[in-house]
């Protein structure tokens, strides 16, 4: 099939994109490595983490990209979050977020997470992720399925290889935006726990 | 005593409830006066009903009244008796069962969360147990509107609304 006028790839348009990199060398080094071996911490809030188990398994078995499954925040890259996220729950996840060492990356799985899924009306559940957490990847589905979940982590490595998962910067450069979200459905961050008062 | 006609039974010559229903082969709900709930429900964990399996409430916004339901069970007999009683809408207090039943600690705390009904005697009660920094009527209210709630506490999604392919596009 003939590539059609836009499509067409000219010298000059190579050119042009090589000029307006500005990655340095390491960084680009650094990128490649960063997205071949990914740890991942799965906060799973939802009905939609039991595609986890195939996926991580040996059906699927995640780890052939080179990642694999972290239980603590401060060794975790990629922080996956699926499904719906109450009110309650958003305040840890925000924790456990800012716990994590950058580069740091976060999935959101699933409809929940997009746009409140069948939760959207409810007076516990966010309504979206991103306005409170810098999501670098959606992978959509109610729930998707564990060949929808490999193809959302294959993209997600080829951002990182590309230096295109910024989120982490994000979260940084527009900080106040974040916390002023986070303060306008939370009330407050901070965690109170009765049981350690 | 060990149908649950027996009980019924006995249940209908000690106290004066106002109503039986039969809900399945071994469970039965029975309505009582505010006055007598204490005294039936410490009867029956004397019998035997040493479980409370649930404390919930019911708003019956058009009678203006809450239904608290204790749901008691008797781990040598299966039966479940589901013990009712309605209180004020508009100024839900109730005493408190923590005497009787020292678990229902938590569970008031939870009808006092959700629906407001204040039950006295458990000081603790008002302490917020799922809910944290709420700031509305309590959200199990039938009054209470979640969706106008979240629409003002969470930002939502915008979509376009114009999915029409143009001339050329995907088809
Ligand atoms: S998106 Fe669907 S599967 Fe996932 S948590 Fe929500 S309701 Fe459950």
């Amino acid at each position: 099939m003939a590539l059609n006028e836009n499509e067409k790839i000219n010298e000059i348009d190579v050119n042009e994109l090589d000029c307006r990199d500005t990655k340095t060398f390491w960084e680009k080094f650094g990128n490649i490595f960063r997205s071949k071996s990914l740890w991942m911490l799965h906060y799973c809030t939802g009905c939609g983490a039991i595609e986890l188990p195939p996926t991580m398994t040996s059906r699927f078995d995640m780890e052939r990209f080179g990642m694999g499954p972290m239980a603590t925040p401060r060794q975790a890259d990629v922080l996956l979050i699926t499904g719906y996220l109450s009110v309650k729950t958003l305040r840890r996840v925000i924790y456990t977020y800012e716990q994590m060492q950058t580069p740091k990356y976060v999935v959101g799985f699933g409809s929940c997470t997009l746009n409140g899924g069948i939760y959207y009306d409810s007076y516990a559940v966010i309504s979206r992720l991103d306005y409170y957490l810098p999501v670098d990847l959606y992978i959509a589905g109610c729930m998707p399925r564990p060949e929808a979940v490999m193809n959302g982590f294959r993209t997600l490595l080829d951002m990182i290889n590309k230096g295109d998962a910024q989120g982490w910067k994000r979260y940084l450069k527009y900080n106040d935006w974040y916390k002023r979200n986070q303060i306008r459905a939370l009330g407050e961050v901070y965690v109170k726990d009765e049981f350690h008062e | 005593m060990n149908s649950m006609n027996d009980i019924i039974n006995d249940l209908k010559n000690k106290f004066n409830p106002i109503n039986f229903d039969i809900v399945s082969e071994k469970q039965f709900a029975i309505d009582v006066e505010n006055e007598e709930l204490q005294s039936i429900l410490a009867y029956l964990k004397a019998q035997g009903w040493k479980q409370l399996t649930l404390l919930t409430c019911i708003d019956w916004i058009k009678e203006n009244k809450f239904q608290l339901v204790y749901i008691i069970y008797n781990w040598d007999n299966p039966i479940t008796i589901n013990v009712r009683t309605k209180i004020d809408r508009d100024n839900p207090k109730f005493r408190t069962i923590t005497s009787i039943y020292p678990g229902a600690e938590y569970y008031e705390r939870d009808v006092h969360e959700f629906f407001g009904v204040e039950f006295e005697g458990n000081e603790k009660s008002k302490k917020p147990l799922f809910l944290e920094l709420w700031d509305d009527i309590p959200p199990l209210r039938k009054d209470f509107d979640p969706l106008a709630y979240s629409k003002k506490k969470f930002d939502v999604r915008d979509y376009k609304v114009d999915f029409i392919p143009k001339e050329g596009e995907a088809e």
